[in-house]
């Protein structure tokens, strides 16, 4: 685009140069030889006068050396008849062009024709025609051409190169931008700041957007903050409601009391869970460590433990496909039960009652992955990638299901921490959830005992 | 017969109008040379002040054409006077005297009446040697004059180059 304005510009410049300098050449051509034909005039006048036709012809003559480039010179007399003429080649071929009498001097393609009238005491006395072949015109015209071709190829080039450079500078600052913004708004990493040492419309740009990511992560702040403290101050009141309803069950005998209050505890470990969730995640957003307990457990053993809790509660058929028993691996145990807990009740969640849900489990060299499936509607591959963020609520409005929407944000904080991954694989029949965990030390363990 | 004298008649007086035709047109020509040359000499002092007077020695048909041209143009914005003189003691007061080819006269006896400021103008083979400042010839069919410096010097004047560039230079020698 920059090469072909610069193209253009040079183009006008470069055609309006040689118009004008043809222009200029043809005036000043015109001229020169108008006032050569003054001259003819004044020394013809009394060859004229004396009906001296030869000395006419000595005068005209005289252009083969001082003005090679007429090919053709005539006088005429008073009467308009050839008083004397004059041929360069000797080719007697001269036409005066019928509009040439009005005018003074008169351009065609390859001639210049001059008129001047001779005069004398004010008195017509004759008239001279002088024809001039422009062949240096056209020699200029030419050699302004190459000159024109080959500046449009030199400037074309240095233009180029400019853009180039010109393009590299500003392109590859906008692109940052560009890409910093695309990884801002993926990750939500609102602490990311661009520094640029230009000072132009660009730097300004990138500096209104540093100033936005300040303010967008301040905001961000207060609003975890406030999230902490709220939930740190209603969790205090709960764990006490929480302690006096337990209390109170125990030492009730009455049925539909004993049921009223198990409904009351049964809600108020829900809304204990809530609490929790919101004040994990206020601590991951913080950029506090969840600090991981890790020890050397059992995995069969807490599978065994989190299935139990949903069996017993729910409608669902919980199936353990693993064949996990007897392996161990060093890990946050709490933390990894909060995921599975998370992950079934998910399952139990988003698939109809009565239904399965299955926990596989197997070994690689490195890790251990566990999967839970489930024979639900399945999730959307658009919303996949978002499942994963803090509060995502599925757009699908046909589920209510209660939550913030934080339980796979935890998860996902928590197998990161213990480096491993999480991901989702969705069919129409249901929905598969993966993470794996390191096996690490173990694994090395494990190695020793076999050699 | 008499036809074919009726014929030869005829051809005669045919041959006659085209020579007289002829002579006519060189007298025009001869006239208006005459006066072409005004305009290439430095008259310096006029001999009359209100007139520019052309002197014809005798009689010539490029009287009648110097009339024409007296009647139409002037020399240096003054009138054009022709004078005709009869014989050279007549000569006076003129500043172009034209001696006619055919008088009767020597032209030694002419020149001797001539004063100064007068250019004397003849139309015979030599003349121009013989001290007339300007003298017509025809060459190759063509009116030419010869021009005799020495002649148009002593009578105080001075011709143009443009006019003299035309003329066929001779000299005076005769005359010294």
């Amino acid at each position: 685009m920059q090469v072909f304005t610069s193209l253009l510009v040079l183009s006008i410049v470069f055609a309006v140069s040689v118009i004008t300098d043809i222009r200029t050449y043809k005036e000043r051509k015109a001229n020169s030889v108008i006032s050569l034909a003054q001259v003819i005039e004044t020394n013809s006048i009394s060859p004229l006068q004396f009906d001296d036709n030869e000395a006419a012809k000595n005068i005209l003559s005289e252009l083969r050396s001082t003005a090679p480039e007429i090919t053709n010179a005539i006088i005429l007399n008073k009467k308009g008849k050839i008083f004397a003429s004059y041929s360069k080649t000797n080719t007697d071929s001269f036409h005066i062009p019928p509009n040439l009498s009005e005018k003074n001097h008169l351009y065609t393609d390859d001639h210049l024709y001059v008129s001047n009238p001779i005069m004398n005491n004010n008195e017509v006395v004759g008239k001279v025609f002088i024809k001039v072949e422009l062949t240096e015109l056209q020699e200029l015209i030419k050699s302004k051409y190459q000159i024109g071709v080959v500046l449009l190829f030199v400037a074309l080039g240095c233009s180029f190169l400019i853009a180039v450079f010109a393009q590299a500078y500003i392109s590859k600052r906008l692109l940052l931008l560009v890409g910093t913004m695309k990884e801002v708004s993926r990750t939500g990493e609102y602490n990311k700041t661009i520094s640029d040492k230009g000072n132009d419309e660009i730097s300004t740009l990138i500096r209104v957007f540093n100033n936005l990511m300040q303010q967008i992560k301040e905001n961000l702040r207060r609003k975890d903050e406030f999230i902490g403290i709220a939930s740190h101050e209603l969790k205090t009141p709960l764990t006490s409601i929480k302690g006096f309803v337990e209390l109170l069950l125990e030492l009730e005998d009455e049925e539909q009391k004993k049921e009223f209050l198990q409904k009351a505890m049964a809600n108020s470990k829900r809304l204990d869970k809530l609490i929790n969730d919101l004040l994990d995640v206020s601590k991951i957003q913080s950029g506090q460590q969840l600090e991981l307990n890790e020890k050397e457990f059992e995995i069969g053993v807490l599978l065994d433990e989190a299935t139990a809790a949903f069996q017993m509660a729910q409608g669902h058929e919980i199936i353990r496909e693993d064949n996990l028993n007897g392996q161990t691996v060093i890990a946050d145990r709490q933390r990894i039960e909060q995921v599975l807990t998370n992950l079934l009740s998910n399952a139990i969640k988003y698939s109809p009652p009565g239904s399965k849900v299955v926990i596989n489990g197997r070994k690689t060299t490195t890790d251990l992955i566990i999967k839970v499936r489930d024979f639900g509607k399945g999730i959307p591959e658009e919303e996949q990638s978002n499942i994963f963020e803090r509060f995502y609520r599925t757009k699908d409005n046909s589920i209510h299901v209660s939550g913030f929407g934080l339980g796979l944000y935890i998860c996902r904080d928590i197998i990161e921490r213990h480096q491993g991954k999480i991901w989702v694989e969705s069919q129409e029949k249901g929905t598969a959830f993966y993470f794996s965990i390191p096996l690490r030390g173990i694994m090395s363990n494990q190695q020793n005992v076999g050699l | 017969m008499l036809k074919r004298l009726l014929f030869f008649l005829l051809i005669c007086s045919f041959a006659k109008t085209v020579l007289a035709q002829e002579s006519v047109d060189e007298a025009r020509l001869k006239a208006a040379f005459i006066y072409n040359f005004t305009k290439y000499i430095d008259w310096g002092t006029a001999s009359d002040e209100n007139n520019f007077v052309i002197g014809v020695l005798g009689s010539s048909l490029v009287t009648q054409s110097l009339q024409e041209i007296a009647s139409t143009n002037t020399v240096a914005n003054k009138k054009i006077v022709i004078k005709i003189f009869s014989k050279p003691s007549e000569i006076d007061n003129c500043d172009i005297l034209f001696i006619p080819q055919k008088n009767s006269f020597s032209l030694q006896s002419v020149l001797d009446h001539v004063g100064k400021g007068v250019l004397t103008i003849s139309e015979e083979e030599g003349f121009a040697r013989q001290g007339t400042a300007f003298n017509f010839v025809i060459k190759n069919d063509k009116l030419k004059f010869e021009a005799n410096l020495k002649a148009i010097n002593s009578a105080g004047l001075k011709a143009g180059s443009q006019l003299l560039k035309l003329a066929t230079i001779v000299n005076g020698d005769k005359k010294e």
